[in-house]
């Protein structure tokens, strides 16, 4: 689209709706014929028709539409949710396309509250030409209003976006409420949670939202209240049944109070209710696994994987968990084949397969007994480690650390948790933890030895960066910063005064594209590692304040102070 | 609802059925609105037999896809938490363009006249689907009993509320309907007994869309009863 930024509210009623494309996705041919005729009347000429979900898909990928009708229920398939969740992941949409989800009528998926990919509103059947036309202009009309917005988040310049919103606020009194959940996001997504939290308070005191409530609780649980935080998820259960996003962090809080079988319960409850999410087949999976509940991990994992045939967020997660209950079930061939299939569908976008799929394998003889073949799964990973620098996630770090010492491989592991120790050295929770598995391999004080000098190794390389850096030395702080990273890849304070550092050079001896665009990678990238800190936010919006010619960013920003 | 062993296997049969009831709805009723578009363009279309057979059979249409949607939302147990109830902060300019998109073609199919009477700006809290299904229902009543005029008026008490009003002026409401209606919204349930018909449901369906609808203490109601500007039928949702 390329209407102005600062359209007038009245403008709406001159949008060109006869020269967008559009896409009218149903598997009822008399409905797609009805809407063709409701488009044509509108004055649009391109009109595309899908009748299922795969043929969609291909033409989403040729064609950039404006507008997607799409019915949620399209019979064998994918629905209409998969579309748009793949549509979206795969950037086949712009962020300008109105999305409209058509159901015979009201779907629980509107309700769910934190669903990832929402499409721009839901229509209910039938629709008539004049209700098409009304609900196109309005959804027009927000997309006006959040359009700087989004473009801002989509950057990952939270707190611009949140300036924004409160602009829009003042402008837009009617789409308030929206835009105060908007800018509760953005402040949570910046690390700030008590703001996230007068803001979801104020909008309680205007009306009773249950997203709101569920907001609020979110961040009672992030900061250690897991008490209150479950009486109130259970309370937004209790007023919607639907809210589906609320079972989700209920289960979450019984999981930080080590209250498994509770958390199973409510995951099962809440699958029951939205079957058709990946993510929640696994986590069920997973909780169910945990406490030893075989048979309904058994059915999440495998729903999970059903579902996943059609979705973009099917995961491998769900294969290496069945391979896991199978091996519970002593089948291991079914689950050596389960772990063939997730290494070859995975292996493009998923580097670490091979490793993941071969732990598992491990876990699984070691379950089942055969500690000839659990030894010899430890040995080869052993093999796969030295063959390569790179190391998997903490958790698979732990759980590999720990197979192996349990199939008496001793080195690998050792190096494994020093890695991991030198790359958190102030995650005391970790720590306890990474102590713990020395303990049961019986490592207790070697172990401890290990962990001081791990953690004195990453101190120094952060300290000596800071020296150069307060001492003036800017060039060879960023350059000593270049060394530290090679060394501890993801540390997340070393690589956020790395960041810091390189924004100080640029903030001294002017901007430079190239540290500017290593700045930018080092910041998504611990963003990535842990998502929602403070730091990520300040120092995304201070580099975004120093490009020199940023489109919509406002002119002279504030200083970025040097700590 | 799904706390029973065999209940999945029903609902998705009714959720299947439902789907293919609103296309044919959807074809019905679309076809019909376009064809008496085309036919309006004629020279008095009111005096040509098709053209108000036609009508009628939207009429007819729009009842059952009214009465379709109310059994629909009364089967997932409107009024309860069981509902997928939304409530999102609505301007009334885009409930009320909403309301007469859906009706304008009847409405104008059979002469008859929508007076509007709202503030398009003020912003209330609403389940929209709910609201806009009741109001049009309601709509779709009164074009039945009214002489030639309906109005639509809504309007924010000085205690609070959202009034929403929509009057006729025809004969207006017999009174076994008024105390059928009186009894179908009271709080307590029992109303059961007098719906014999689908008036009855409609009022059910809307007193239940009504009471949903709460905020501190106080819950939406509904009332029916004989007068307004211009003393036929109206039928009253408050909204807190």
């Amino acid at each position: 689209m390329n209407a102005p930024a600062n359209l007038p509210v009245k403008a709406v009623n001159e949008i060109d709706w006869a020269g967008k494309n559009y896409l009218i996705v149903d598997d009822f041919v008399g409905v797609r014929q009805l809407l063709r005729e409701s488009l044509r009347s509108l004055g649009a000429k391109n009109i595309d028709q899908a009748s299922s979900g795969g043929e969609a898909m291909g033409l989403l990928a040729r064609i950039r539409y404006d507008v997607v009708l799409c019915d949620y229920n399209l019979g064998d398939g994918k629905n209409g949710q998969q579309v748009l969740e793949e549509a979206r992941v795969r950037n086949l949409v712009n962020p300008s396309t109105v999305w409209l989800m058509v159901s015979a009528e009201k779907s629980v998926e509107s309700v769910m509250g934190a669903a990832e990919h929402q499409p721009d509103a839901y229509l209910i059947k039938p629709i008539t030409e004049g209700v098409l036309l009304t609900r196109l202009n309005r959804v027009w009309h927000k997309k006006q209003i959040f359009r700087l917005i989004d473009q801002a988040y989509a950057e990952k310049d939270y707190l611009r976006a949140a300036r924004l919103c409160d602009a829009a606020i003042e402008a837009h009194k009617a789409h308030e409420i929206d835009l105060l959940r908007m800018r509760a996001k953005l402040m949570e997504k910046s690390g700030e949670p008590l703001k996230a939290r007068e803001v979801y308070e104020r909008v309680l005191e205007q009306r009773e939202y249950q997203w709101a409530r569920a907001g609020v609780a979110k961040i009672r649980m992030a900061n250690g209240e897991f008490e209150q935080a479950r009486q109130a998820f259970q309370s937004v259960i209790a007023e919607n049944r639907y809210y589906i996003d609320a079972y989700d962090q209920l289960a979450l809080a019984y999981q930080n109070m080590g209250k498994l079988e509770e958390a199973c319960a409510i995951l099962e409850r809440a699958a029951r209710l939205s079957p058709n999410s990946v993510p929640r087949q696994r986590n069920l999976g997973n909780v169910a696994l945990k406490v030893g509940n075989v048979q309904m991990a058994e059915k999440a994992f495998r729903k999970c994987i059903a579902i996943g045939e059609y979705s973009i967020m099917k995961t491998p997660d769900a294969y290496l968990g069945l391979a896991r209950v199978c091996g519970q079930k002593n089948d291991a061939k079914e689950a050596l084949q389960l772990l063939l299939q997730v290494q070859r569908d995975f292996a493009a976008d998923h580097p670490d397969i091979a490793l993941r799929s071969k732990i598992t394998e491990g876990l699984v003889y070691h379950e089942s007994g055969d500690y000839r073949r659990a030894r010899k799964a430890g040995d080869e990973l052993e093999a796969l480690l030295n063959a390569t620098q790179d190391r998997p996630d903490v958790p698979t770090c732990l759980e590999l650390a720990t197979l192996l010492f349990a199939v008496g491989v001793k080195d690998a592991p050792v190096e494994l948790l020093c890695y991991v120790i030198r790359n958190n050295h102030d995650n005391p929770l970790l720590l306890d933890e990474v102590q713990q598995i020395f303990d049961k391999a019986r490592l207790g004080d070697e172990g401890q030895d290990l962990i001081r000098a791990s953690k004195k190794e990453a101190t120094d390389l952060m300290n000596q960066g800071v020296l150069l850096w307060k001492t003036g030395k800017l060039k060879d702080a960023v350059e000593w910063m270049r060394q530290a990273r090679r060394k501890v890849p993801n540390n997340q304070r070393i690589l956020f005064n790395a960041a810091q550092i390189l924004v100080s050079h640029m903030q001294q001896h002017g901007y430079d594209g190239d540290l500017s665009a290593e700045a930018y990678d080092v910041l998504h990238y611990v963003d990535r590692l842990l998502p929602g800190q403070q730091r990520f936010a300040q120092l995304i919006e201070q580099l975004a304040q120093l490009q020199p010619v940023a489109e919509g960013a406002p002119p002279g920003g504030t200083i970025a102070e040097v700590a | 609802m799904d706390d029973t062993p065999d209940a999945p296997e029903l609902s998705l049969f009714l959720a299947s059925t439902a789907h293919d009831m609103k296309n044919s709805i959807s074809v019905l009723s679309g076809t019909l609105e376009r064809l008496l578009v085309a036919h309006s363009a004629q020279a008095s279309p009111q005096t040509d037999p098709e053209y108000t057979q036609m009508a009628h059979m939207l009429y007819q249409t729009k009842r059952l896809n009214d009465n379709l949607m109310q059994l629909l939302a009364l089967y997932k147990q409107v009024g309860t938490p069981a509902y997928p109830f939304d409530v999102q902060p609505l301007e009334l300019g885009q409930l009320v363009d909403q309301v007469v998109a859906l009706e304008s073609v009847l409405l104008k199919s059979r002469g008859i006249k929508l007076e509007l009477d709202y503030d398009p700006e003020l912003v209330w809290h609403v389940d929209e689907d709910l609201i806009v299904g009741v109001l049009s229902h309601a709509i779709n009543n009164a074009i039945h009993y009214t002489c030639d005029t309906v109005r639509l008026a809504i309007r924010a008490t000085d205690d609070g509320w959202l009034e929403l009003r929509v009057e006729d002026n025809g004969p207006g409401y017999p009174p076994a309907l008024l105390k059928a209606g009186a009894i179908a919204t009271r709080d307590t349930a029992g109303g059961m007994n007098f719906l014999t018909n689908s008036a009855g449901l409609g009022l059910y369906f809307s007193s239940e869309v009504a009471k949903m609808h709460r905020h501190r203490e106080r819950r939406g109601g509904l009332r029916l009863e004989n007068g307004g500007r211009y003393g036929g039928g109206c039928f009253i949702l408050n909204l807190p």
